[in-house]
């Protein structure tokens, strides 16, 4: 259903790096990604997921998986955790703890504070665990500032970095104004993915392009990189890759 | 190489990265210094992440580089101290620390512009530290006044190097006395080796002894000079050939009488002056 992206994206493996990024450009969406790393992290014997909802609730993450072949309810309270700051607001309202403001904590703080309970309780019972955290934009909206944002990100990755096999996946969608953070998260992990939109225009066979940007080794003065760009296209159950130029306007 | 012109006597330096290699930043910075012999105990980072947005953190960093290098100079501590101002001069030992400073993009994370500016005043008027270094991605900066803060790290900064492109970087330099320089190189960047070339034909290098290139072999040349002051091989010997009017040709040597005696000369040896009828 989904391992051909994957495999594009280089996240099929079962040990994943420290930190990925996804950047989504204006005017494209990049969250079938996220519901297509969910589905391969849940299919893995005893690796142990959160995922942290922001953009949508945690249904919307149900609905796809079962689109992409995976229910999971079935994981859920088992190796899936599950933050859903907006249901939790929805449910509760003002009296949310995530717009109390509550001992004088920001919204990111108190992110970070469950994210890193949520670990210290899972981790040690499993193989690995996935941090997936969709999107970074949606705090701008809750009302975190750039700076906010930005260290929230950093104590993800220094998270990352105190253990082993923790991998943290964030996705941000830049709007063209948030291109800066969308750079300082980038620069924490060695995979960046950028959801780009067709430059030529809309077209019904691709929704889209990705670029793989993979540093594969930090030299003294250089990085070696690898960058890879494939077309994709996401249908109901599926989503389809392309090598650009594989497909083309058939006359 | 990189690091002849970056590790001198200039004590706060700038880097300024167009080319997004931050998350490199503190790797280039410690090989440079350790490609100048600076060992890992004469360097001194600060920790990332949350731990900036204490002061107390900033203020360890300035009194570990006060303690240790008391420590490393006693009992001649004061001498030491007293050749920080002037690093190289000292007796071998290590007279100053090498301080490398989180990205700035990081410290205006947790920092205000303020009291970056204040710290790295404090560094650089700090006896106990030979060098400090920071580096500045301006695609990484986001704070509202990024150009402004930018523009007073420069400021501050003695050296500052700005890598342009992949194949191109460009150093400012603030001596001591008020000179000021602005030099254009060429680089070759592999993951260990960083080579510079300068692009300002005839500027004065001198700052690759170990390494001079054939441009820094060249006599120096100002280069707004409007005079040809040196000479090719072929003017040079037609100089050495001429000789000017005013010089004689051939040199004196000590005096002395030339006399032919006519065929009448009765020469009496015994009495030369005879024919003065003394």
């Amino acid at each position: 259903m989904a391992t051909s992206v994957l495999l594009a994206c280089g996240l099929n493996e079962q040990k994943l790096p420290g930190f990925v990024h996804i950047s989504e450009e204006s005017n494209v969406d990049g969250s079938f990604l996220i519901s297509c790393i969910l589905g391969q992290r849940l299919r893995i014997s005893n690796a142990g997921t959160l995922l942290v909802c922001l953009q949508h609730h945690y249904q919307h993450y149900f609905n796809a998986g079962m689109r992409l072949g995976y229910n999971t309810n079935i994981f859920r309270g088992k190796t899936l955790g599950v933050i859903d700051v907006l249901s939790d607001m929805a449910v509760e309202g003002l009296a949310s703890k995530w717009l109390r403001n509550s001992e004088g904590q920001t919204l990111t703080e108190q992110l970070v504070e469950d994210i890193r309970a949520q670990v210290e309780s899972n981790y040690a019972s499993r193989n690995s665990y996935t941090v997936l955290i969709d999107n970074l934009s949606i705090l701008f909206n809750l009302g975190a500032s750039k700076l906010q944002v930005q260290q929230f990100c950093q104590d993800l990755a220094a998270l990352a970095k105190e253990r082993d096999n923790l991998t943290v996946i964030t996705k941000l969608s830049n709007s063209d104004i948030y291109q800066l953070t969308d750079n300082n998260v980038a620069k924490l992990g060695q995979v960046r993915i950028q959801v780009l939109r067709l430059k030529s225009g809309v077209f019904r066979e691709v929704d889209g392009k990705l670029l793989i940007e993979r540093v594969l080794d930090e030299g003294n003065y250089a990085c070696e990189e690898t960058r890879k760009e494939v077309l994709y296209k996401v249908n109901d159950r599926n989503v389809k890759v392309f090598t650009p130029g594989e497909i083309g306007v058939k006359v | 190489m990189l690091s002849n012109l970056l590790v001198t006597k200039q004590k706060v330096v700038l880097v300024i990265d167009e080319l997004n290699r931050e998350r490199i930043a503190l790797k280039f910075i410690g090989s440079l210094l350790h490609e100048q012999g600076q060992g890992a105990e004469t360097i001194k980072t600060l920790p990332t992440g949350i731990s900036l947005k204490h002061v107390a953190t900033f203020e360890a960093l300035i009194a570990e580089c006060a303690n240790q290098n008391n420590n490393n100079n006693t009992p001649a501590g004061e001498t030491g101290d007293l050749d920080a101002g002037t690093p190289g001069s000292g007796s071998g030992k290590p007279t100053g620390f090498n301080v490398i400073l989180p990205t700035l993009a990081d410290l205006l994370c947790y920092q205000s512009p303020a009291f970056i500016f204040s710290f790295l005043n404090r560094l650089r008027r700090s006896e106990h530290v030979r060098r400090v270094f920071l580096w500045a991605s301006p695609q990484h900066l986001q704070h509202p006044h990024a150009e402004y803060i930018l523009a007073g790290c420069e400021y501050l900064a003695e050296l500052v190097l700005r890598l342009e492109t992949d194949k191109l970087l460009s150093l400012i330099s603030r001596k001591p006395g008020g000179g000021v320089s602005n030099r254009r190189f060429a680089c070759q960047v592999s993951k260990t080796q960083f080579q510079v070339t300068p692009l300002d034909e005839g500027l004065p290098t001198g700052v690759s002894p170990k390494q001079p290139t054939p441009e820094a072999e060249q006599t120096p040349e100002p280069a707004s000079s409007t005079f040809k002051i040196e000479l090719d091989e072929d003017e040079m010997v037609a100089r050495n050939a001429l000789t000017l009017p005013y010089e004689r040709t051939s040199e004196p040597t000590e005096g002395n009488i030339i006399y032919t005696p006519d065929a009448d000369d009765d020469f009496d040896e015994e009495d030369p002056d005879e024919d003065l009828c003394i």
